[in-house]
């Protein structure tokens, strides 16, 4: 029987410009934040496997074979250690690794630390090094960025829905309130809907980044790090730690097309449902148990997307369910608690293992004061590598 | 004996890909057709046969994206995602005045386009029929 | 007061320019940023605004800093011709600073733009502001533009489209020293101006009083933990 294993350290950074500083000294201020939550720095030697994060630091920021470095710049030499690169996905896929290091029993305590520093680098640049994760011949040497898709599905799920760019902006209103108060965010500045949607200046304040997207509908280009440990619970090391584990109940991966434009249907993000719907199984629930949620919102077309596509909204309906408000924090489900990709940042590499931070944060009832969800049980957290092809779902369970 | 054309000026075109076992066509390449299991050769392209991908198509979905990447100095450049009569999808830039609409008949062509560093490469390029 | 013969001659020549007419934005925050054109009586907050940021070298403040203390200072003692001070205030305390001149009838020479509250777009706003003073009121029919920071030129000479008279050098060369030259005409202003220039007019009585009396900001982004009382 595989072993229950769960989340006893969290760490995370102030997420915003952190190019001033070493990559790999922005991860490491994480893992050691986790340390300390887990109990303190001496628990470093009781780590079987590292798993760094990171997606393009070779591009950013000229360092490569990051984990060999951060091992060394922790002092937990000779621990082994490797780097997990799954675009954005990566910090889920390292947590994912990290489970499944611990339930083949070759490891009992798994740290992940993951990290990016994209403001290293111009905006074009930033944008450009995000790109290369389209198809080389077919999408990247023609131009095509992520903001380019994501324009394109937004204007395919207006027509098809009625979408509105006001829906979108009320997601952003909401992310960016939760924002306000998550001490780790990037943007902790509220915004209006009259300023961005419905006032004279909205149009020029809220200008478009790809139609129909606009400013205020995509994230920041951000720096920063979070980490956690993984332990097994049913270990004689889960004992050492200081907190009560946040349990893994499902972690979940799928694939699909790379060409954005070989999708089957281009609004219906396969690998999103196969993950949760395997996660789901895993944690031997529903989507009615999942009390709340991150959703990848590097647009936040995808966090309507995503929620229906887990379950929480039928298709073609999450707007309205924004419109309600059931998704603001004290909503029926609480969705990008933290404030999303949208506001509290996306460092690419980072923001899977961010997710799950605020996941944990919440279930332990740690959140800021505003911005704790009531009672829950199960949080979810959908992390997206490229456009979609490749997601990581993971629940978290307060037992 | 050379092939002395091979050195004329030469029109880019892009290829998609037909699968000579079971007929199964593909944009951009396989390494593996999903209907037969047959393998792509990149070097000699064996057991595929290349046709250009060009001509009428129709839109999907389009974009005008004003956040361009390093190396395009361009106010804006608008792209699309195109369906062409064989099945076959791409994605490649939109030229023409004004809002495109979903549905509307275009013409693909390629172009070479060298506003990144290194060789220029291939780019489709939407127009009005 | 009297001006003595000599003063006379120091101070160059100027014109009476048209008066810029304040406008209220509202940014993504909800705030309300009152965008006016200065007086000599605005120069001490403007100074106190600018001086700390010349300590700041990162993305340029400090040759920012300097330089717009210079025309600030210039402007005050009529040492520079025909030059004109755009502030945007929120709630009275000044968020950024723009300066300009105007050269001749056809010509205004773009100084420079100082964001101080950043995250909201300050600085676009009031580079606009800038542009359409030049272009609406003052009736020129083109602007050059320079600039220090080079991504802030790049996103303007994208955005903008501005025409590069660089080739044109030294006989079009901007104030502001050996740099190349980049000119906003009145038909590419026309072409932008519904996506980069906003602002309600006239301002509500109001909040034009806030921004009577203009506030330096305690704090500055630019400078963690410098405070101006502190």
């Amino acid at each position: 029987m595989a072993p229950r294993i769960g989340i006893v350290g969290a760490g995370h950074c102030r997420f915003g410009n952190s190019s001033d500083y070493d990559l790999v000294d922005v991860i490491a201020y994480a893992a050691n934040e986790a340390f300390v939550d887990a109990g303190g720095l001496a628990l470093r030697k009781e780590v079987d496997q590292v798993l760094v994060a990171n997606m393009a630091g070779g591009l950013f920021n000229r360092e490569t074979a990051v984990a060999s470095a951060l091992v060394s710049r922790m002092d937990m030499e000779p621990c082994p250690a490797e780097l997990v690169e799954n675009g954005p996905a990566s910090g889920a896929s390292a947590v994912k690794l990290g489970y499944m290091a611990i339930a083949s029993g070759m490891a009992d305590v798994v740290l992940v630390a993951a990290g990016e520093v994209m403001r290293s680098v111009t905006g074009w640049e930033a944008t450009d090094i995000v790109a290369t994760m389209a198809h080389k011949e077919a999408e990247y040497n023609m131009g095509l960025t992520l903001p380019g898709f994501a324009g394109m599905f937004t204007r395919l799920y207006m027509q098809k829905y009625g979408l509105t760019e006001r829906d979108l902006a009320l997601v952003a209103v909401k992310d960016h309130d939760n924002a306000a108060k998550n001490i780790y965010a990037h943007v902790q500045i509220p915004v209006t809907i009259e300023a961005i949607a419905d006032g004279p200046e909205a149009s020029v304040v809220n200008n478009y980044v790809a139609e129909p997207l606009r400013m205020y509908s995509t994230c920041p280009i951000t720096d920063g790090s979070a980490a956690v440990i993984l332990v097994n619970m049913d270990s004689p090391k889960a004992r050492l730690f200081k907190k009560k584990p946040i349990r893994i109940a499902g972690i979940a991966s799928a694939t699909d097309t790379h060409c954005v434009h070989n999708r089957k249907d281009p609004l219906v993000l396969d690998a999103v449902r196969l993950s949760a719907e395997k996660a789901y199984k895993m944690a031997g629930i529903g989507p009615k148990d999942i009390s709340f949620a991150e959703l990848h919102d590097a647009f936040v077309i995808f966090e309507l997307l995503i929620s229906e596509e887990v379950g929480f909204f039928e298709r073609g309906t999450s707007f309205l369910a924004v419109r309600n408000h059931e998704t603001d924090l004290r909503g029926r489900l609480p969705i990008n608690t933290s404030g999303g990709l949208k506001a509290k940042g996306h460092p690419v590499g980072a923001t899977g293992v961010s997710q799950i931070f605020e996941l944990v944060r919440q279930l332990r009832g740690e959140a800021e004061e505003g911005r704790q969800v009531k009672d829950p049980k199960y949080g979810m957290a959908v992390n997206f590598g490229g456009f979609g092809n490749n997601v990581v779902t993971t629940i978290l369970a307060k037992d | 004996m050379i092939d002395f054309s091979a050195y004329g000026e030469q029109t880019p075109h892009i290829h998609g890909f037909r699968c000579q076992k079971c007929g199964t066509i593909y944009y951009p390449a396989p390494m593996v057709c999903g209907k037969c299991d047959a393998t792509r050769d990149p070097v000699t392209g064996r057991g595929w046969e290349e046709f250009d991908l060009e001509g009428r198509c129709t839109l999907l979905t389009w974009t005008r994206v004003w956040n361009l990447p390093e190396g395009f100095n361009k106010k804006f450049l608008m792209f699309g995602m195109v369906s062409f009569p064989n099945g076959l999808k791409a994605s490649g830039r939109i030229e023409m005045e004004g809002d495109p609409k979903i549905g509307m008949a275009l013409v693909a062509r390629t172009i070479e386009a060298d506003e990144r560093p290194g060789k220029p490469v291939k780019v489709f390029v939407f127009e009005l029929a | 007061m009297a001006i003595d013969e000599l003063e006379k001659k120091l101070r160059p020549p100027e014109v009476a320019l048209a008066p810029y007419p304040a406008k209220v934005i509202t940014l993504a925050s909800g705030e309300t940023m009152v965008v006016r054109e200065c007086t000599r009586a605005d120069v001490p907050a403007l100074l106190a605004t600018v001086y700390p940021l010349i300590e700041v070298a990162k993305d340029y403040y400090d040759v920012v800093a300097t330089r717009m203390y210079n025309e600030i200072l210039s402007w005050y003692r009529y040492r520079i011709a025909n030059e004109f001070v755009i502030v945007g205030a929120i709630e009275g305390v000044i968020a950024g600073i723009v300066t300009s001149r105007h050269v001749d009838p056809k010509l205004g020479m773009s100084l420079h733009t100082m964001t101080i509250k950043r995250g909201l777009r300050v600085g676009a706003q009031l580079f606009a502001a800038k542009m359409e003073h030049h272009l609406e009121y003052l009736k020129e029919e083109e602007v050059w533009i320079v600039a220090e920071s080079p991504i802030g030129f790049k996103r303007w000479m994208i955005e903008y489209e501005l025409e590069d008279r660089s080739a044109l050098y030294p006989g079009v060369r901007h104030e502001l020293g050996g740099v190349p030259t980049f000119a906003l005409t009145r038909k590419l202003w026309d072409a932008v101006k519904a996506v980069k220039c906003t602002g309600t007019r006239p301002v509500p009585p109001a909040a034009l009083k806030t921004a009577e009396k203009l506030i330096p900001p305690e704090e500055y982004i630019q400078l963690p933990g410098w405070k101006r009382n502190g």
